[in-house]
C-alpha cells in the first residue's frame, strides 16, 4: 500500500528548555492520538521525528502511527538547521518507497519544520541536498519572534510564523498539523495524487499566521 | 542510646553539665539526628527513583480485538517488589511471568507477598494485584476492549523497604489502537441528491446448458468504497449485463466514475447502459461478423483481417463513442462540466462458437479486463489500462481525445480462445489492491490469487445465482489503503 509518509523537524535547542519543548512533546502526544482515530491517517500515515539542537538526530524512523511510541525530548545547544536538512533527505532516500514497475511508491512526503531561532550551522550545504529531494508540501514554522521568517523562507514557500512559543499557542500549532496530516491522508486516497500547496490544508488557527 | 549519650557528656562536659543545658543538646541532636535520617530515606527513595525512570520499559501498542500479551521486568537488586495501577478500563489484566526455571525463582519473595492488597483507583474495591520480582516479571495481556491513551502507574518498593515507607511509582503512557475497520462509518447515500445510485447492487445471468452443453454465466457486483460510505456519498462505479439468449453473445461493461467528478456516477451509469444497448442493437443479426469471425477462425495465426477491424471498430467502437456523445448531451441538458462526469469504460462483447470463442473489446481508464485460464495458466489483458508513471492520470471516456481513430484502435482488442476459466473485468477498486501496477497484471500469478480468493468466498458453479450476493460479500474483503468503489464482473 501507498504510505504517507511524514517528517516533523523540530528545533531543540537551548532556547525551547522549559514551557516550549514540553508543549512540543504535549503537541506530538496529541498529534499522534489525534491521527489514531482518524481511519484515513491510521491506514496511510507514516511519522518520524528528526530533532536538531547542536546535532541532528531522527529520534523516531518513519513509524507507522498505530505502532508510534513517544520519544523523550530534551532541550539544549545550538540549532543546527542545516544539518537536520541534510538529514531529512538521507533518510527519505532510505525509508521513501519509490515506484517501480512492481511496486507503487509512497506519496510524497509531507514535512513540517519547527524552529525558534537562526540556525547556527551552514545552513546551505543541507538546504542543496534537501532541495534534491521531492515533497509533497513542506511547512516551515517560526516559533516566536526570535526565528527569521526570511531563512524559513529559503527552505519553503510556504511559512508560518507564531507570535509567541508559549504552549497555548504551540499546542495549536500542532492541532493544525495534526489537522492537515488528516486531510492530506484523505485527499491522497480519495484524489489519487499527492499534496501540492497550503491552499489544499485547512485553514490555520488565528494563532499561526501565514507569512506571504 | 541514653548512656552512649552521658558517657559523651561526662567527656565533653567533665565540671558537669545544668539540667536545662543537658535537655537542650538533647533536643539538637534529635533534630539534627532525625534530619540527617531524613536525608538519608530521601536519598534512598531518589536512587531508586533515578533508577527506575532511567529503566528502558517500553509497552507495545495494543490494538482492539487483538489479542495482547507483554513481559513487563525489572530486573535490579535495589527493587524489591513492583506492580502495575490503571488497566482496569482496557480489559487487560495483570499476571504473572512463568518461570520455567524454579531454581532461579524467587521463592522467599514471591510466597510472601505474591497477592497484596492495595487500593486501585479505577476500581473502589481492594483487589489482588500480581506482584513483579527480579526473577519474576509480570505479563500485561488479554484483548483491548477500549482504544485510547492510558496513563498506567507502575508502582514499587526498594531495597530496604518497610511499612510506613512511601511506595514509589513511575508513569506509563499505554496506547490502544482502534481496529481501523470500527472506525469507518457506513452513512447510507441520501436518496434525494441528484443522480441518487443504489450503495450496492448485483447481477446474476444464467444462461441454461443447451445441447452443446453447459454454457457460461456472468455474475457481477459492484459496492461503495470505505470512503464514500464514511462520508455518506454514492457510488461512483456502475456495470451492465446482457445476454441474448436467440444467438448466444454476451455483452459486459464495467464503468469507475472519477472520484474527483461530481456526477461521476450518472457518468458510469451512461457509459454502460449506452455502451451495452448499443451493442446490443448491434449484434441483433450479427450475419457479416460472425460470418468473418469463422474465416477468421480458419486462417493462419498472426493472420491479420481487415474486415474484422473495422467490424469490430463499428460496433465496440462506436458503442464507446455513442456513450461518450450519450453523456455530453446529459451535460449540455443539466448545464453541467463534461469533466463532472469524468467515467473509465470497459466493455467487451463475446461468443462461443463451435471452434471456441471469440472476444473483442474495448478499455479507456484504469482497472483491468483479462482472460483467464486456470488449467493452462494462461492470461490475457485485454488492453493496458491508462495509468501512466503516476496515478491518477487516468484517460476518461468523456476526454475527446479518446475518439481519434488512432486512439479507437489502439484500445480494441478482439481474440479467440479455445476456452477459459473466466473473463474478468473489474475497476481500480478490485485491481489496485491485487495488483498494485500494472506491471503486476501482466504476471499469471497474481491473477491466480485473486482466483483463489475470489473463489474462497464465491462459489463459481454454473447456473448458481447465489454467488452474486457471495461476490457482493466478497468485494468487502480488507485492504488497508484502499478504500474505492469496488466493481466486478466475470464471464465463467
Amino acid at each position: 500500500m501507498r504510505r504517507l509518509p511524514v517528517y516533523l523537524l523540530l528545533d531543540t535547542s537551548g532556547s525551547m528548555y522549559g514551557e516550549p519543548i514540553e508543549a512540543v512533546k504535549n503537541g506530538v502526544q496529541v498529534l499522534v492520538s489525534t491521527l489514531r482515530q482518524d481511519p484515513y491517517a491510521l491506514e496511510t500515515a507514516y511519522l518520524s521525528i528528526i530533532t536538531f539542537d547542536s546535532s541532528a538526530q531522527q529520534i523516531v524512523p518513519l513509524t507507522e502511527l498505530s505502532t508510534f511510541q513517544q520519544p523523550n525530548i530534551e532541550a539544549n545547544g545550538c540549532t543546527a538547521l542545516g544539518e537536520a536538512l541534510a538529514l531529512l533527505a538521507a533518510k527519505v532516500d532510505m525509508e521513501v518507497t519509490k515506484t517501480t514497475a512492481e511496486v507503487k511508491g509512497d506519496w510524497k512526503p509531507l514535512v513540517f519544520i519547527m524552529t525558534d531561532g537562526e540556525p547556527t550551522d551552514d545552513l546551505n550545504k543541507g538546504l542543496a541536498e534537501f532541495k534534491k529531494r521531492k515533497f509533497g508540501m513542506v511547512v516551515a514554522c517560526a516559533a516566536g519572534q526570535g526565528a527569521n521568517t526570511d531563512t524559513l523562507k529559503k527552505i519553503t514557500e510556504c511559512v508560518v510564523q507564531l507570535d509567541t512559543a508559549d504552549s497555548a499557542t504551540i499546542k495549536s500549532f500542532f492541532k493544525w498539523v495534526s489537522a492537515s496530516v488528516s486531510a492530506g491522508s484523505m485527499k491522497v486516497e480519495e484524489t489519487c495524487k499527492d499534496v501540492g500547496g497550503l491552499s489544499e490544508l485547512p485553514p490555520p488557527p488565528p494563532e499561526v499566521n501565514i507569512v506571504v | 542510646m541514653k548512656e552512649l549519650l552521658e558517657k559523651i557528656f561526662e567527656n565533653i562536659y567533665s565540671n558537669g553539665l545544668s539540667e536545662e543545658r543537658y535537655c537542650d543538646i538533647k533536643e539538637f541532636i534529635s533534630e539534627k539526628l532525625i534530619s540527617e535520617y531524613n536525608d538519608y530515606v530521601m536519598n534512598r527513595e531518589i536512587v531508586a527513583k533515578n533508577k527506575v525512570n532511567t529503566l528502558d520499559i517500553v509497552l507495545p501498542n495494543a490494538k482492539v480485538g487483538d489479542y495482547y500479551s507483554q513481559l513487563l521486568k525489572i530486573e535490579d537488586e535495589e527493587i524489591i517488589e513492583y506492580w502495575i495501577e490503571g488497566l482496569k478500563k482496557t480489559g487487560l489484566e495483570v499476571v504473572s511471568e512463568i518461570v520455567l526455571d524454579f531454581q532461579k525463582e524467587d521463592n522467599t519473595m514471591v510466597q510472601g507477598s505474591a497477592n497484596l492488597e492495595v487500593f486501585d483507583n479505577d476500581n473502589i474495591e481492594c483487589q489482588k494485584q500480581v506482584i513483579g520480582t527480579k526473577n519474576k516479571g509480570l505479563v500485561i495481556k488479554g484483548n483491548p476492549i477500549m482504544s485510547g491513551d492510558f496513563d498506567l502507574t507502575l508502582k514499587y518498593k526498594y531495597k530496604g523497604w518497610f511499612d510506613g515507607c512511601n511506595i514509589l511509582e513511575r508513569k506509563l503512557r499505554f496506547a490502544i489502537n482502534p481496529d481501523p475497520r470500527s472506525l469507518w462509518k457506513d452513512i447510507p447515500t441520501d436518496k434525494n441528491i441528484k443522480f441518487y445510485k443504489d450503495d450496492f447492487v448485483s447481477e446474476y445471468v444464467t444462461v441454461l446448458a443447451n445441447d452443446k452443453g453447459l454454457q457460461k454465466d456472468i455474475v457481477a457486483a459492484s459496492k461503495r468504497g470505505r470512503s464514500h460510505a464514511h462520508e455518506g456519498k454514492a457510488r461512483d462505479d456502475d456495470f451492465k449485463l446482457y445476454h441474448n439468449d436467440e444467438n448466444g453473445w454476451y455483452i459486459i461493461a464495467v464503468a469507475d466514475g472519477a472520484g474527483s467528478a461530481k456526477y461521476s456516477r450518472k457518468g458510469s451509469e451512461i457509459a454502460c447502459e449506452t455502451s451495452v444497448e448499443y451493442c446490443k442493437q448491434a449484434l441483433q443479426m450479427p450475419t457479416e461478423l460472425e460470418e468473418t469471425i469463422l474465416e477468421l477462425s480458419k486462417a493462419e495465426e498472426g493472420y491479420s483481417n481487415r474486415s474484422i477491424s473495422t467490424l469490430i471498430y463499428n460496433i465496440i467502437g462506436g458503442a464507446a463513442h455513442k456513450a461518450h456523445r450519450a453523456i455530453l448531451d446529459v451535460v449540455k441538458a443539466n448545464e453541467d462540466q463534461v469533466r463532472d462526469y469524468a467515467t473509465t469504460l470497459l466493455l467487451a462483447i463475446c461468443k462461443k462458437f463451435d471452434f471456441g470463442w471469440f472476444v473483442a473489446s474495448f478499455w479507456v481508464g484504469d482497472g483491468a479486463m483479462c482472460i483467464y485460464d486456470k488449467e493452462r495458466q494462461y492470461i490475457k489483458l485485454l488492453g493496458t489500462p491508462d495509468g501512466g508513471e503516476y496515478a491518477g492520470q487516468t484517460r476518461f471516456l468523456t476526454m475527446p481525445e479518446i475518439f481519434t481513430p488512432e486512439s479507437i484502435m489502439s484500445r480494441l482488442k478482439y481474440s479467440i480462445e479455445e476456452d477459459f476459466s473466466a473473463l474478468i473485468l473489474m475497476t481500480d477498486g478490485v485491481s489496485d489492491p491485487f495488483f498494485e501496477t500494472d506491471a503486476n497484471l501482466n504476471k499469471v500469478e497474481k491473477w491466480n490469487e485473486l482466483w483463489e480468493n475470489i473463489n474462497k468466498e464465491v462459489d463459481l458453479t454454473d447456473d448458481n445465482s447465489e454467488s452474486k450476493n457471495q461476490l457482493l460479500n466478497w468485494l468487502d474483503f480488507w485492504s488497508a489503503g484502499n478504500h474505492d468503489d469496488r466493481t466486478i464482473a466475470i464471464l465463467y
